[in-house]
């Protein structure tokens, strides 16, 4: 039923106050005349399973095109964002970025998507060469000549995880669970590799399929294995919350690490995230002048519709100043010319310096948080600039 | 084998819970009722809504079973009466009300998970294991449902009435009994206990518009095999339930996913009654 709708992209209009909207709308209808426009276009999934995450993107490509805006645009264009509903899945991301490439000719494309979809929309950015950041966490391994990724991949994730449990518990046997998709297999099988690699024993490695709800069986079988620790991959939402659940009403007390579970969720969840582990490139008390004028400015742009800012959010917003840094740099709107360049240029965001040029991956600084009794994060450590490892390496 | 066996019963009972309201409705009408997946989910925002206004989690129960029963009323009313003579078309309206309530569902209370405190937490130690103490508190309510039901079919002259449309219902209209009363009563009582199991299954799930639709398939198939009876339905919930955490624990919990569904299958092919006497 959503890919019935999916298809239908909208402008989102990024104008500051809403007195000046007719005035503005003359201005940029002025400019557009003059320049033209730039048309960043962000196929993101408003329906379907990202649909919990996906507003908070759009609000923080809003930010940073405003921002933009305000300060004379790109190369002296106006910006403008042309967001799309790619369902969450490969049908719809199919006729998202067909519009948005071919019909709305978008300059760039910069958004956060499920793996279904960004491997659905690859062969359009090809055809269309179209420049493409993807700015959502995945699974790895994923190459095309226009794409770029400034988000974490497995590599640059897991291993903090593994590495506090063996340091910190003396953990040597793991036991993990994940949900049966491509990114809860992908995580779990580079976890495994990890694990083994680095003297440890993995005891248990269960999947339960992504719409399953009852986690018994495995969670007895994690019980009569005696592991050190628990490392999870589930999909975000409901899996997640239904085996965090039953995992605390059977009693288990061992470290638990959890690689999908993101700040919000964890708030939300109460007592039973209490102690979970997490890890990510992003998290909303990170200590940067960068970080707090962020989150200063999304507080006032947004006011009470603010959606918490979040490890998929925020590579939205840094994403469109690394596109606009390469345009720059290129000194055109040229796909030939920005691609190369995107590589090159670097953006101080709230994460910190983003620079995209490792095999188009990007190296991050990774956090490792724990869950407070009250729902808070508080951070056990921070590794700078984790490596994330040989992703594209045939790659020009 | 202990923390098996445990497996085992507390999972049959969760499914009696969850599948009971589905039989009530099928036993009397002879229609799936659909949207038994949204009943389940109206009672898991019952129990947030209870808990949201601070009282203590057991109120959500007696809440629940309101909301249920209430807007079972409305359904049968105004959607399932005038079906009766279509069946067909009794499935597929139960089907769209399913998607409409789940629809009004997220325009009221977000597509995000809720939560929904435990009323219990941790495990209790039987024989030497551990085991999650909500989940064998589920076994005493499965017994207890099953008392319930059973003293209100067999005890009642409602009861009585109810089994006799459900024998024959031309005959039992014949002996002037309101079939349609029965069908409205059955109905109500049927939304109330569905949504009282989606109460009950908050603690070990998570609470979002589509929390029903992973139980819709096994309760559908569990009432498939078990005609209208009660007991055969608890036979069915342990010998298929048993299967499916068997086959979760000693071959891979993704087949055991869909144990319940290809037995049932199995199961109507060799056996058309089910576990139902004849």
């Amino acid at each position: 039923m959503n890919a019935l709708f999916s298809s239908f992209p909208f402008s989102v209009r990024t104008f500051g106050a809403r007195a000046m909207l007719a005035a503005s709308m003359a201005a940029a209808a002025h400019a557009a005349l003059a320049a033209g426009t730039v048309k960043i276009g962000v196929p993101v999934g408003l329906s379907g399973a990202n649909s919990v995450v996906a507003p908070s993107v759009v609000q923080s490509a809003q930010l940073a095109v405003d921002q933009i805006n305000a300060k004379g645009g790109i190369l002296g264009r106006h910006v403008e964002l042309v967001v799309a509903d790619d369902g969450s899945g490969a049908a719809g991301a199919q006729k998202a970025f067909d519009s948005l490439v071919f019909d709305k000719k978008v300059n760039a494309l910069i958004s956060m998507e499920t793996s279904a979809a960004r491997n659905a929309g690859l062969p359009i950015v090809t055809r269309g060469r179209t420049p493409y950041i993807y700015t959502s966490f995945y699974e790895g391994h994923s190459c095309n000549r226009y794409m770029y990724v400034d988000a974490w991949v497995p590599d640059q994730q897991v291993a903090p995880v593994v590495d506090y449990f063996m340091k910190q518990y003396h953990a040597k046997s793991f036991f993990l669970i994940g949900s049966d998709y491509a990114f809860g297999r992908g995580m779990l099988d580079f976890t495994k590799n990890y694990i083994e690699k680095h003297g440890g024993k993995v005891v248990g490695n269960e999947y339960l399929p992504m719409d399953g709800s009852d986690w018994t069986p495995i969670i007895s079988k994690l019980q009569a294995a005696k592991p050190d620790a628990l490392i999870t991959s589930t999909a975000g939402g409901a899996p997640n919350v239904t085996l965090t659940k039953q995992l605390r009403a059977a009693g288990v007390k061992i470290p638990y690490g959890n690689l999908a579970v993101d700040e919000g969720t964890a708030k939300s969840m109460g007592p039973d995230a209490q102690g979970i582990y997490i890890s990510g490139s992003y998290v909303t008390n990170i200590d940067t002048p960068a970080n707090h004028a962020f989150l200063a400015a999304m507080q006032k742009r947004f006011g009470a519709d603010l959606k918490t800012p979040n490890d998929l959010s925020v590579p939205e917003y840094e994403a469109i100043y690394l596109y606009k840094a390469a345009v720059e740099k290129a000194g055109s709107f040229d796909t030939a010319k920005v691609v190369p360049a995107l590589a090159q240029v670097s953006f101080d965001g709230p994460r910190g310096t983003i620079r995209m040029d490792k095999e188009r991956h990007t190296p991050l600084t990774m956090y490792l948080a724990q869950v407070q009794p009250d729902g808070s994060l508080k951070v056990i450590e921070s590794d700078k600039n984790v490596d994330p490892g040989d992703q594209c390496p045939h790659l020009k | 084998m202990l923390n098996f066996s445990l497996d085992v019963v507390t999972t049959a009972a969760i499914l009696f819970i969850v599948a009971s309201g589905l039989l009530m409705i099928f036993g009397v009408m002879k229609i799936i009722n659909f949207s038994h997946g949204a009943f389940l989910t109206v009672g898991g925002y019952a129990s947030m809504i209870v808990t949201q206004c601070g009282l203590n989690w057991w109120w959500s129960l007696p809440f629940s079973l309101a909301c249920g029963f209430v807007l079972g009323m409305l359904v049968e009313r105004f959607i399932v009466r005038p079906l009766y003579a279509r069946p067909l078309d009794a499935i597929l309206a139960t089907w769209g009300l399913g998607i409409i309530v789940g629809q009004i569902i997220t325009l009221a209370f977000g597509r995000g998970v809720q939560m929904v405190a435990s009323p219990v937490n941790g495990a209790l130690h039987v024989a030497g294991a551990q085991y999650s103490t909500y989940r064998l508190i589920l076994v005493a309510v499965a017994v207890v449902v099953v008392l319930v039901l059973g003293g209100l079919l067999n005890g009642t002259r409602l009861g009585l009435q109810t089994r006799a449309v459900i024998m024959n219902e031309a005959l039992a209209r014949g002996l002037g009994i309101s079939s349609s009363r029965v069908r409205f009563l059955t109905f109500c009582v049927g939304a109330a206990l569905a949504s009282a199991a989606g109460t009950l299954i908050t603690p070990l799930s998570s609470v979002d518009p589509n929390m029903g639709v992973p139980w819709i398939v096994g309760a559908f198939m569990l009432v498939m095999v078990s005609g209208s009876s009660l007991v055969s339905l608890a036979l069915a919930c342990v010998m298929l339930g048993g299967a499916q955490v068997a086959v979760s624990t000693y071959v891979n919990p993704v087949l055991g996913g869909v144990t319940i569904a290809v037995l049932a299958a199995l199961l109507l092919r060799l056996r058309p009654e089910g576990f139902a006497r004849g």
